[in-house]
């Protein structure tokens, strides 16, 4: 029997209905049902290649600093000011104290600013694939998060045949990314290709939102940004040895306009490095003191990756905004449950 | 009204400018006609030296023409263009208004009555890093309106569109407030992001202490409070009330500057980005790195400036007079404000003149405030405005852009050139 695909579609802008409504819908539904089998693949592949998952923690005296213009969540404890995770990166470096090869299924909240809200692609409140691998290089975590994306579009697309069709989902858009290597090109290379098509960009900021979306579209399989400039972003990123300035980074975009899907690369462990590199993203080394600690009696050096959950899953099932692929979406400045 | 106090400012002038308008900027007129004035003689001329330049009108002003031609008739002072792009703002004058010290912050009423009094003249405004630590963001109700959001409500209520900014600093324990990521995201701001009207000061230093972070006095219960985020030191004895609050100076090197400004840039794309640096010896360089690395604007602090408290050591003997850090930096196409005891035209014109693309009012702006927190920094402004009218057009010149060291004469440099003959 076929069925007429549901309709996902919505105007540009559109905002989530009252939260019954939402969880009523069928596309909710569906999408949710694909969210469901990523996470047991992902945890099906790590498991298998020995990763230890950690329960994440939700609050610290600091969390990620690095998140482009979003606030922090205060959080009063017992009269300590906390913050909620932005990410867990801090708490990932230190987990391989303990183990080699780790990953959370990690909740984040970031305050972002209020223009993203209609991006299409921004949640307050969102959940992270997090992974981190001690004495890994970037090429390592590359081939990775190519693998574990190839195993969980496999998976997905043989557990969620009838939401894919429910939803419309044409499978054969999976092909290339099965079949062919992920696309990869520098920073400066995405800078020219986004200038390219008369989008405004800067050298040495991030690839901003609307200059991802436009190289997005031009793919047939996800492909990866490397080689970020220092001054783009947080102070974990590792920055080359050989080449000053440029950070062992990358970032996973999607093909077909979905954008950025994770964030990664080697990261900064030794502890003057640390320092130097919170200066330069102007921190305030003291705030970090229990990492500091750490990293001066000795933090393994490590490679990981920060996959989003919702932004992959929208991706999966074409899906207009990363707010369709939430139970309960929180949009930047926008009151929801 | 309240009791702020200058000893280094004349006050009584600063007030009367604040109370009486533009005629203030005039001997008495109750005089005219009857007393002789000039000079007044056997007073020596005291002060810095830019107090001692004198501004020098030539006898041939080839720019007077021009503008007679463009006119088709005489130019006269009204005809002086003062609109100036300050930072990536536009204002009708080269004017901004500092950030306030803690001191007179605390002084709850003056920085709302002086924002929204700035909003009206359009001119830009800094609000300190030490306004979120003493009185909070003002958002959700957890602080006085005349917080941070309160005062940022205050100026974009009355700003003319198009005209002025609001310029939010941050420095390195700031930083764990993170001001600017609030700002970024409140809707309060929204309006001044959307008009092009919100910049970020990274504040490396302030002229009342060059080398030393932000102090503040505080009670000993306020110091418990704020002990896990700043250093609190019992220097006023171990009986004493209050104790002594610092902030640490924040580490810099170039790279730390650079990178400081591009990650600003990065993640505050739609805010302009500013930079305020202390009367330092290598003030030059450290200007130079923060325009290549893309700063809208340069803020020096001359070391006679600054409303904050400060040892008095560091008051006396520390750090470059605004001249010399003028000269030091140079004319440079970049923006570079400046501020330092300026309340009244000629030193404001001086230093216009010495490279300057604007100057800042900081205590003035604090007394005229005081005097009168409905108009008394409007009328400031107004007397300041109107004197520069004068200088400018003295000099032949019709707008602010045109002014040169040939414009003044320095009595010691004269000095100098002549002993070395």
């Amino acid at each position: 029997m076929t069925e007429t695909p549901l309709r996902t579609t919505i105007s540009a802008g559109q905002l989530p209905p009252v939260t019954g409504e939402h969880l009523l819908s069928p596309v909710t539904q569906a999408a949710l049902r694909i969210q469901n089998n990523i996470t047991i693949a992902t945890r099906e592949y790590l498991g298998a290649h020995g990763f230890m998952e950690l329960t994440p923690p939700l609050i610290g005296p600091v969390t990620d600093p690095g998140c482009r213009g979003a606030k922090q969540v205060d959080v009063d404890f017992y009269g300590h000011k906390y913050k909620l995770m932005t990410s867990v990166i801090l708490y990932k470096q230190a987990s391989l104290l303990a183990f080699d090869k780790i990953f959370y299924v990690a909740p984040n909240v970031r305050l972002e600013p209020l223009e993203t809200a209609t991006t299409g692609r921004h949640l307050a409140e969102f959940t992270q694939i997090d992974v981190e691998v001690a004495g890994a290089g970037r090429e390592e975590i590359l081939d990775l998060l190519q693998a574990l994306l190839r195993h969980i579009v496999g998976h997905v697309l043989r557990e969620s045949k009838v939401n894919f069709a429910a939803l419309g989902r044409d499978p054969e858009a999976f092909e290339p990314l099965l079949r062919k290597e992920f696309g990869r090109m520098t920073h400066t290379e995405a800078v020219a290709r986004v200038r390219g098509l008369s989008h405004e960009q800067s050298t040495d900021a991030e690839i901003n939102w609307e200059g991802e979306r436009l190289i997005s579209e031009q793919t047939d399989r996800p492909f990866f940004i490397v080689d970020y400039p220092k001054g783009s972003r947080g102070f974990t990123d590792g920055e080359s040895r050989t080449e000053p300035g440029v950070l062992r980074n990358f970032d996973l975009i999607a093909p077909g306009g979905f954008g950025e899907l994770c964030s990664g690369g080697e990261r900064e462990f030794e502890y003057r490095r640390l320092i130097e590199r919170m200066r330069e993203t102007g921190e305030n080394p003291a705030k970090y003191a229990w990492y500091l600690d750490i990293a001066r009696k000795g933090l393994p050096s490590s490679a990981g990756f920060g996959l989003g959950l919702e932004r992959v899953t929208r991706y999966f099932a074409g899906l207009d905004a990363v707010w369709q692929a939430s139970a309960y979406p929180k949009l930047p400045g926008i009151v929801s449950p | 009204m309240t009791g702020i106090r200058a000893p280094h400012l004349p006050e009584a002038a600063i007030r009367a400018r604040a109370r009486d308008g533009t005629a203030a900027i005039f001997p008495s007129i109750a005089g005219y006609g009857h007393s002789l004035f000039g000079a007044v003689p056997g007073v020596e001329p005291a002060g810095d030296e830019l107090d001692l330049a004198r501004i020098v009108p030539p006898v041939f002003v080839p720019r007077r023409l021009e503008k007679l031609f463009d006119l088709g008739r005489e130019p006269l002072y009204g005809d002086v263009d003062l609109t100036s792009g300050i930072g990536g703002f536009a204002a009708p004058v080269p004017v901004f208004l500092c950030a306030f010290g803690s001191t007179q912050v605390a002084d709850s009423g003056l920085g709302l009555a002086a924002s929204g009094q700035a909003g009206r003249l359009g001119i830009p405004m800094v609000i300190g890093e030490n306004v979120v630590p003493m009185h909070g963001y003002g958002r959700s109700g957890d602080g006085p309106a005349h917080g941070l959001l309160g005062r940022i409500r205050a100026y974009a209520d009355a700003a003319p569109d198009g005209l002025g900014g609001v310029v939010v600093q941050q420095s390195t324990e700031d930083a764990d407030a993170e001001v600017w990521n609030l700002v970024y995201s409140d809707p309060s701001a929204t309006a001044l992001v959307d008009s092009g009207r919100l910049a970020f000061e990274l504040k490396v230093g302030q002229g009342a202490k060059p080398g030393l972070g932000g102090m503040t006095v505080l009670s000993r219960a306020a110091a418990v409070a704020v002990s896990e985020q700043y250093t609190v030191d019992e220097a006023f004895g171990p009986d004493a009330a209050t104790v002594l609050r610092s902030s640490s100076p924040g580490t810099f090197t170039g790279e730390i500057l650079r990178q400081q400004i591009h990650l600003m840039r990065n993640n505050y794309p739609r805010a302009r980005t500013w930079v305020k640096l202390h009367p330092g010896r290598d003030v030059r360089q450290a200007a130079e790195v923060a325009w290549s690395a893309g700063a809208d604007a340069v803020t020096v602090d001359g070391a006679e400036g600054g409303t904050g408290w400060a040892p008095s050591v560091f008051l006396n003997h520390v750090g470059l007079p605004l001249a010399e850090c003028l000269r030091r930096i140079g004319k440079h196409d970049a923006t570079l404000l400046v501020s330092g005891r300026i309340w009244e035209g000629s030193r404001a014109l001086k230093c216009l003149a010495m490279g300057a693309s604007a100057i800042g009012l900081g205590r003035a702006a604090l007394l005229a405030a005081s005097e009168d927190a409905a108009d008394g920094l409007v009328r400031l402004v107004r007397c300041l405005e109107l004197e520069l009218r004068l200088l400018v057009s003295a000099l032949g010149k019709y707008h602010v852009s045109e002014l040169t060291t040939d414009d003044l004469w320095f009595p010691d440099h004269t000095a100098h050139e002549e002993r070395g003959k």
